[in-house]
């Protein structure tokens, strides 16, 4: 090894070396009159050096110096390669760096690998659960001796900063006492939250994010001891979280971790602490390192009767919860919301962005052809001087890695870019997402792998076909060749007819996901989300107790409604497509059972379900939700739970042909008939996406448990965002303590569409880039094919052929490789867009306007790019090409 | 990689004729070429192609060394020494030769 990197030292001398001694053979040969083997000088030299460990790196070196030189010559070329190299590559990685953040990579803890979560399913439950009661953690933590630790946490809870007025929400996340020992975290400053922490009645203590501790104190060391308000209760914070640690959930990033026990301070007299059916605790352990999965499963299934039997139980309760066991699943990558929700979009995005990339390279591939065509003579004169056939192709493959390299290095960058930017697009106003961008050897083995691959895909076939030329052929000069050269056609053409294929497929699926988004965008939702503005309040912190919360929120009301620019002014317990907002005490109200008066009760029968809210009078109008029959709730209506204003699908389902007001339904508990006094048209609850679902809407009440986080909406005659200032001041001249929040309905229902967005706009994007890219390929191969018919075509004209039969005949070349391409492509599509099923909506996969359009406009582009060189070929002067010869 | 069109048997005997034409004293590449020539009685002929490779080779496999010198006119030239390594190597391939030689010459008479 040493004596090969001295030799690379004196690698010039070497060479001089060996040129004097032929040199100097050759004289003695020339004496003697003895010319002994007048041999190929180059060979020898390449033979004699070869034997010096060296040459294959020497050749490298040789090779890329040979590749810049040859590639400076030809900026154009290099310049469209690097660009659709960049383009192509960036996406592959920006996509994929979002697929590694979302789905892959592992939480920033020690040993992630030995994290698992514990699942468990009740005898009559459709799915696995993975939150837990808290009492039901407490016989887990005191009593698993399974894990080497075990802990619990919950995800995301806003906590508010403030004291009244403009909220400044925080993310808090729940953590047990073992927590952070388990993650194998220490402080950054200050001490982390540990076992004493998390005891019943414990002091208010916060960790700080590393994040929020820059954000807030600039990560000053006076933040340890100093005093936060949350929700108007003060907690000393403690300690600060290591830097990188975002919490358990991929896609949310925590501000301030509190101890479990601390809950009870905002809880007051129903502390959840103690609830036995309120689930909001995952809880997840350590696996012992020597123990297999098989192993855990069995013996929690042993232990899983003690953790879940409360004492006391009835025999039949012991019945039940006999059959639940618990089930491990890995975490290592932390759980994720977002993954759920995104990684079948970002599955479709990676195989659309390797689309792109094909499609990329087929063309650098015909370009490579089409450079390589010129290049025939500087191959034929290099062979003949004693390069190998490998040689020379290694060479086209070095000039390949050197493009894909650049290519790869700016897509690296622009992907860089593009990449925070997607990950904002998918956040929302009211959930921001927070992704751990950073490299990992994924990510780089990830780009290597571009940089390497990509050469491979659209250098080696053009290598290895256009640098087989016969010098006397290439000599001759460029008429000649005819049957090698049309075997080159032959290859471009398929290339693409391919381009036109693959195209096709990315036009169908971006055709169907825009008219899926744009289907969405105008759909009829049943109320009017423009110009709405929502106030989300919270009267518990403001510790206003339950009988003044209805004259508080009349009062606001009254005064909100007295401000310019408000049209009408509506108050509901939740607000359409807003997802699980308005839940916070743990009472659903969205799902309940409503029997029907003339039926009796079914319990099981789904079909009994309504989707229910509690809504002001002045509800319907802000939303300009239109009352079909009936009257609407009046003043004396609230706090009654007897009369009900339902939907169109709840009148039909419950009194079919009948008309529903004035009709009763049984409903709540103890069961009680309500009365029906109104009848809305259908709107959207839940999703956009859903049918219509039966809906009741009842009068707003204050009960303990409901109430107090009403939301107010102001329909409203100007800008929403300019009426937050004078709502802010008003509201405060109520009470200083109410915390508040600001939406629009706009932002709310557009922000439900966050998924279904990025598809279409990426993938009409990635669509468009296709389309641009295929296009080049077919205006090059079809320029490429009138300049080597020139002398053809020159002749015929000669011969008294009309310009239009020219024409034609390039034209009816584009339509056989145009035709064979779209019908290719159709076939693809027709089994690919299945995988698009879940993301369309109003539109089936094998929808055949889209695929018609789509075809529309790939053929209409592909024509014009074929026409203008077809056109060229027309203008030949028949004179001039026949003097040629 | 270049190409090489020797089989190893020639390439094996060429290595043995250098260092045996180099047993007689340090000679310059085209001597080596010429006392091969002249003690085969003009029957083998080695080319530059064939022998500078070689040369090249037995050097770096440490079986001869080499000086630049003076040519007997006069002229730099660069001389091939054999080395200990060498002596032994063509002890060695004269033996190999022989065996091979016999062997192949007992196939021949039959």
């Amino acid at each position: 090894m040493r004596r090969t990197f001295l030799k690379m030292l004196r690698r010039r001398k070497l060479h001089r070396d060996l040129e004097a001694e032929l040199a100097f053979h050759r004289d003695m040969g020339a004496i003697h009159g003895n010319p002994i083997g007048l041999g190929n000088a180059a060979l020898i030299r390449e033979q004699a050096l070869d034997l010096w460990r060296f040459t294959l790196i020497e050749n490298l070196w040789h090779d890329l110096t040979y590749a810049v030189r040859s590639l400076r010559r030809s900026p154009a070329f290099v310049l469209t390669a690097l660009l659709s190299l960049a383009l192509g590559i960036g996406a592959n990685i920006a996509i994929f760096s979002l697929v590694d953040a979302v789905i892959l990579k592992y939480l920033p803890v020690e040993r992630p690998e030995e994290l698992m979560q514990l699942e468990y399913r009740a005898p009559d439950w459709s799915d696995e659960s993975s939150t837990f009661a808290n009492p039901v953690w407490e016989q887990v933590r005191d009593h698993q001796d399974v894990f080497a630790a075990a802990f619990a946490w919950s995800n995301k809870d806003r906590l508010d900063l403030t004291q009244g007025g403009m909220m400044r929400p925080a993310n808090g996340l729940w953590v047990s006492g073992g927590f952070f020992r388990a993650m194998g975290l220490n402080a950054a400053a200050g001490r982390l939250i540990s076992d004493s922490d998390d005891r019943r009645g414990c002091p208010a203590v916060a960790i700080l994010s590393y994040g929020f501790w820059q954000d807030h104190f600039g990560g000053a060391m006076s933040a340890i001891g100093s005093t936060l308000s949350l929700r108007s209760r003060a907690f000393e914070v403690i300690g600060v979280a290591p830097r990188g640690f975002f919490g358990m959930e991929v896609g949310e990033r925590f501000d301030l971790a509190l101890p479990i026990c601390a809950t009870a301070i905002f809880d007051g007299e129903k502390p959840r602490l103690d609830n036995r059916n309120f689930l909001w605790l995952n809880v997840g352990g350590r696996i012992h390192p020597e123990m297999s999965r098989a192993q855990l499963t069995s013996r929690l299934k042993a232990i899983s009767p003690r953790i879940f039997m409360p004492q006391g139980a009835s025999p039949e309760e012991r019945q039940y919860l006999s059959k639940i066991a618990l089930t491990p699943i890995p975490a290592a990558s932390g759980i994720s919301r977002l993954r759920h929700q995104f990684s079948q979009p970002l599955e479709i995005l990676m195989a659309v962005v390797g689309l792109v990339l094909l499609i990329a390279c087929a063309n650098l591939g015909n370009l490579m052809f089409a450079r390589a065509l010129a290049r025939n003579k500087e191959f034929a004169v290099r062979q003949a001087l004693g390069a190998s056939h490998t040689r020379l192709v290694r060479q086209l493959l070095t000039e390949c890695v050197v493009l894909s390299s650049g290519g790869a290095l700016l897509g690296a960058l622009l992907a860089r870019w593009t990449t925070t930017l997607l990950a904002r697009s998918i956040s929302t106003a009211q959930n921001s997402v927070f992704l751990d961008l950073s490299l990992d050897t994924r990510m780089l083995g990830f780009v290597l792998a571009g940089a390497g691959l990509t050469p491979l895909l659209f250098g080696l076939l053009p290598a290895l076909r256009s640098t087989r030329v016969s010098l006397s052929s290439a000599m001759r000069g460029s008429q000649s060749g005819e049957a090698g050269r049309s075997l080159r056609f032959h290859v471009r053409k398929w290339i693409v007819g391919s381009q036109v294929a693959l195209s096709l497929v990315l036009l169908v699926a971006a055709g169907l996901l825009l008219r899926s988004f744009v289907k969405l965008v105008t759909l009829d939702i049943g109320f009017d989300r423009n110009n709405v503005l929502l106030v989300h309040t919270d009267l518990r912190t403001a510790k206003i107790s339950i009988d003044r919360q209805a004259a508080t929120y009349e009062a606001i009301e009254s005064r909100l409604s007295a401000l310019p620019g408000v049209l009408s002014v509506g108050r509901s317990m939740i607000t359409p497509i807003s997802g699980d907002m308005g839940v916070d005490n743990g009472v659903h109200t969205e799902w309940t059972k409503t029997p029907k008066v003339d039926q009796g009760w079914s319990d099981a029968d789904a079909k009994f379900l309504v989707y229910k809210d509690y809504i002001s009078p002045g509800y319907l109008p802000a939303l300009r939700m239109r009352l079909l029959a009936g009257r609407n709730f009046t003043r004396a209506d609230m706090g009654s739970s007897r009369v009900a204003i339902v939907n169109q699908t709840f009148a039909r389902r419950f009194f079919p042909g009948l008309n529903p007001i004035g009709r009763a339904y049984l409903d709540g508990f103890p069961v009680q008939p309500v009365e029906v006094v109104g009848l809305v048209e259908d709107s959207k609850y839940l999703s956009l996406r859903e049918e219509n679902p039966p809906t009741a809407f009842l009068p707003l009440k204050y009960l303990s448990e409901l109430g107090d986080s009403d939301t107010l909406l102001l329909r409203t005659a100007i800008p929403p965002s300019r009426l937050i200032v004078p709502v802010v001041a008003a509201i405060a001249e109520v009470n200083r303590a109410i915390p508040l929040e600001f939406h629009t309905l706009a932002d709310q229902v557009n922000d439900s569409l966050a998924q279904e967005r990025l598809l279409a706009l990426l993938s009409g994007f990635f669509g468009a880039l296709a389309v641009i890219l295929a296009m080049i390929g077919l205006y090059g191969t079809f320029t490429y094919l009138v300049t080597q018919r020139q002398k053809e075509f020159g002749m015929r004209m000669a011969l008294g052929a009309e310009p239009a039969s020219i024409l034609s005949l390039v034209m009816r070349d584009l339509m056989a490789v145009l035709s064979a391409g779209l019908v290719a492509g159709i076939l693809i599509s027709l089994a690919a867009t299945r995988l698009l099923q879940q993301m369309l909506y109003g539109l089936t996969p094998h929808d055949t306007t889209t695929m018609f359009l789509a075809a529309g406009v790939l053929s209409a582009v592909a024509l014009v790019a074929g026409y203008i060189p077809a056109r060229r070929a027309t203008r030949v002067d028949p004179m001039t090409t026949l003097r040629q010869e | 990689m270049a190409k090489s069109s020797s089989p190893s048997l020639l390439q094996g005997t060429l290595d043995l004729l250098i260092l045996h034409a180099l047993q007689r004293g340090p000679l310059h590449g085209y001597a080596v070429a010429q006392t091969i020539h002249l003690l085969s009685d003009d029957v083998l002929t080695v080319e530059e192609g064939s022998l500078y490779p070689a040369l090249y080779r037995l050097e770096l496999d440490g079986a001869i060394s080499s000086t630049w010198g003076l040519s007997d006119n006069n002229r730099k030239a660069k001389y091939y020494k054999i080395t200990g390594r060498g002596k032994k190597l063509v002890a060695e391939q004269q033996q190999t030769w022989d065996r091979l030689s016999a062997a192949v010459q007992r196939v021949l008479a039959r």
